[in-house]
């Protein structure tokens, strides 16, 4: 339908000036990364033109880059896996219980509103040796002793260790927006289900998961660009490179060396890799309606 | 079309806008110009640092510049501080990009800071001192901690430090070992230790530059500073003679079990509580921790049974046992671009005063004009340290992280941790970092 010239005015009033901020506040920033990805400079001497070499130093001659990718891609999975899965099973639960829902609801999604800070403060003190912190203390109590060990340190570990807070943290908030969706089935439709004598499991894969696709597809999205973006948590516990993701690569190499315009190819690999994860979860789901 | 020929035209004038506002311009000022003409306005002047904010120097200067505010009012002094050595070296190198740098920051005798001053972005200290006639009243090894490997000067030191071994003698006693008399004899002290359930050394490895510290000790005592100032420049190798022998030293330290586990997330309160709590033998410190350490503050169960020792020699040393790490601090960069009448008579001022407010409050002054105040609750060791200071031999050993380009030192920095706890080999950390060296180290250093 078209809209009468008065409500076009409208439209573009209120829309202009949020595009211009999001012009300015995004897209102009992404230009001048891609721009100076082609530049080489520390900040102080002048700028010197490149080309590619930025892109080809970074895909074909820096295996600390490759390392972090394969980190970043880890990191992902183990957030996807709290993050949504979590939200998933917690707000299933959720539907079957009606005493002290709120409570839960209230306590799971407490960490969301926690201070990134405090939250490294917090895991660097769970993960702990020595003084011996929460984790190996349990281990211990729990008879594991054996596996006690200092989490932060041990290259084989601080990977989990810096991607499980963030994947805790958040968990909540992604619970609370798919507990919304799950109240929002229609009863009718359930209780016709029901009358058709599905159990749980179908109820859940046949009835309500499908009624909330949309709301899972935006979920994963969100949940995915976070973590492709991810960089505080692993920043504050780690300098390890075991546990380096591709953001806090990025952010050693322009702010600690100085060095710009590497840094910036890096975040023009960021937002295309963010663009191409966002593109197949679109493919990805379209085919499943498809289907 | 034309939708189409002005949205090209809008785009390249918006990317030339970009690439316009990217570019440095970098206009060199004259940092020589210590006498700048013009009318003393006073107005408030910031000091980006990156010092503890009760610590001595914040402290004295705060009293300094009230009094100077005193005779100039409207003046003040903005004293920014991010006592966070990595956090800090971000925002003072962002700022820079930015051209956005106070009239004062702190800065070391980095490639970074060697590019600034080069740049004309720095006064020159040298000149400026001289002018003031101040420059004789500081102690050699303070000023030659802030000079750049040509020997300029463009930072003030405001500290006086020696960097020591605190021991505890009870627990060198239980395990029957004496303090190393070489570093050779570390890996052995460290297993005696670790035999009778005693952490051998407290480190603060989650700051990094503790641990690359014990880096720069072997080569130290084998070439003095000769060695890292071949090495940064790609001109020297760690597959060199010198190079793998301080790489199997860091080694074996790992080997013996010489650091608490854990070590590499360790902050530094609670490595300090490791030895202050009896549970560490070693400690590696400065005498800015001599309140903490060399007080009755300390502990009154192991207060009486630290100690200290010097950074051991080697055999066939190059350097003598009285030379070690003996810093001036961070240094303090004047910034010429906003360096005015004002600016000048502050510092100045300041300067003149300094050394007395800073030495009465129990600090080691910079300079040799006054005796320091040992504070009533001291140990005998705040006396020896105080001395110590006095008779540091001529060769300061140089921390790495102030030598090295930037990436070069944040890599070393990962890669040591997973050399000492046996992650990687000393073949495979040797090759990593020349490699690391030999790409960033002569560009960094290519100005020379």
């Amino acid at each position: 339908m078209m809209l009468p010239s008065r409500s076009k005015k409208s439209v573009l009033i209120f829309l202009v000036p949020p595009l211009l901020f999001y012009g300015a506040g995004v897209l102009l920033p992404v230009v001048q990364s891609l721009v100076l990805s082609f530049f080489s400079w520390d900040g102080i001497s002048d700028m010197k033109f490149v080309g590619f070499s930025n892109y080809v130093q970074m895909l074909s001659n820096d295996s600390v880059f490759w390392q972090a990718f394969g980190n970043s891609m880890i990191y992902l999975v183990i957030c996807l896996t709290l993050q949504l899965g979590g939200a998933l099973l917690v707000a299933t639960l959720l539907l079957q219980i009606t005493k002290g829902r709120d409570l839960i609801k209230t306590l799971y999604l407490l960490p969301a509103v926690i201070s990134t800070v405090a939250i490294g403060f917090l895991f660097q003190r769970i993960y702990s040796v020595d003084p011996v912190g929460l984790l190996n203390r349990l281990l211990d109590v729990v008879g594991l002793s054996g596996l006690q060990q200092a989490w932060l340190s041990n290259p084989s570990t601080i990977l989990a260790a810096v991607s499980f807070p963030e994947g805790w943290r958040f968990s909540g908030l992604y619970m609370l927006i798919i507990y919304a969706a799950f109240m929002a089935v229609p009863t009718e439709l359930e209780e016709a289900a029901k009358l058709d004598g599905v159990n749980n499991w179908q109820m859940f894969s046949k009835i309500r998961f499908p009624y909330i696709r949309p709301v899972w597809i935006t979920t994963t999205i969100m949940a995915v660009t976070y973590a492709l973006r991810g960089f505080d948590i692993p920043y504050l516990l780690s300098n390890s490179r075991y546990g380096q993701l591709v953001t806090t690569y990025m952010y050693r190499t322009a702010f600690t060396n100085t060095n710009y315009g590497y840094a910036s190819a890096m975040a023009v690999f960021i937002v295309i890799e963010c663009l191409v994860a966002v593109g197949l979860i679109f493919v990805f789901m379209k085919r499943k309606v498809d289907e | 079309m034309k939708t189409l020929r002005t949205i090209t035209v809008a785009a390249v004038s918006a990317l030339a806008l970009i690439v316009s506002g990217c570019g440095t311009g970098a206009s060199v000022q004259d940092a020589n110009n210590i006498n700048p003409t013009g009318d003393i306005k006073a107005r408030e002047i910031s000091w980006l640092l990156s010092r503890p904010a009760d610590g001595g120097v914040i402290t004295a200067m705060n009293k300094i510049a009230k009094e100077y505010a005193k005779k100039h009012p409207g003046f003040s002094l903005n004293l920014i501080t991010t006592p966070d050595r990595p956090s800090y070296i971000q925002k003072l190198e962002t700022l820079a990009a930015a051209k956005k740098l106070p009239e004062l920051f702190d800065i070391d005798a980095t490639p970074f800071a060697q590019k600034l001053a080069a740049s004309g972005n720095m006064i020159n200290i040298e000149k400026l001192l001289k002018d003031m006639n101040l420059y004789d009243e500081y102690r050699t090894s303070a000023l030659d901690y802030q000079r750049f490997d040509d020997g300029s000067l463009y930072m003030v030191p405001f500290e006086s430090q020696v960097e020591v071994f605190f021991y505890n003698k009870a627990l060198f006693k239980q395990a029957g070992v004496e303090v190393p008399a070489t570093l050779d004899d570390f890996p052995k002290v460290c297993k005696a230790l670790r035999a009778k359930g005693i952490t051998p050394i407290a480190l603060d490895g989650q700051d990094m530059w503790p641990l690359e510290r014990y880096m720069a000790y072997y080569p130290f005592r084998a070439s003095g500073g000769d060695y890292i100032k071949q090495l940064k420049r790609g001109k020297a190798k760690l597959s060199d003679e010198v190079g793998r022998q301080a790489v199997e030293w860091m080694a074996s330290l790992g080997e013996a079990g010489c650091f608490q586990e854990g070590f590499s997330s360790t902050g530094y309160s609670d490595a300090q509580a490791l030895f202050t709590t009896g549970k560490a033998a070693i400690y590696n410190d400065g005498s800015w921790d001599a309140s903490a350490l060399a007080t009755d503050s300390l502990n009154s169960e192991v207060r009486d049974d630290v100690d200290y020792f010097h950074l051991p020699v080697i055999e066939n040393s190059a350097t003598a046992q009285n030379e070690y790490v003996a810093p001036s601090g961070i240094g303090m960069a004047v910034n010429s671009q906003s360096f005015d009448p004002l600016v000048r008579d502050f510092l100045e001022f300041a300067l003149k005063r300094y050394p007395e407010v800073y030495g009465s409050s129990g600090q080691i002054s910079p300079t040799t004009n006054v005796e320091p105040t040992i504070p009533d609750n001291a140990t005998p060791l705040y006396k020896r340290l105080f001395e110590d200071a006095d008779n540091v031999g001529q060769t300061t050993a140089m921390p790495w992280d102030t030598q090295l380009d930037s990436t070069s030192n944040t890599r070393l920095q990962q890669e040591l941790p997973l050399l000492v706890q046996g992650d990687v080999s000393v073949d495979e950390f040797i090759s990593t970092m020349d490699k690391v060296i030999a790409e960033n180290g002569p560009k960094a250093f290519a100005e020379d």
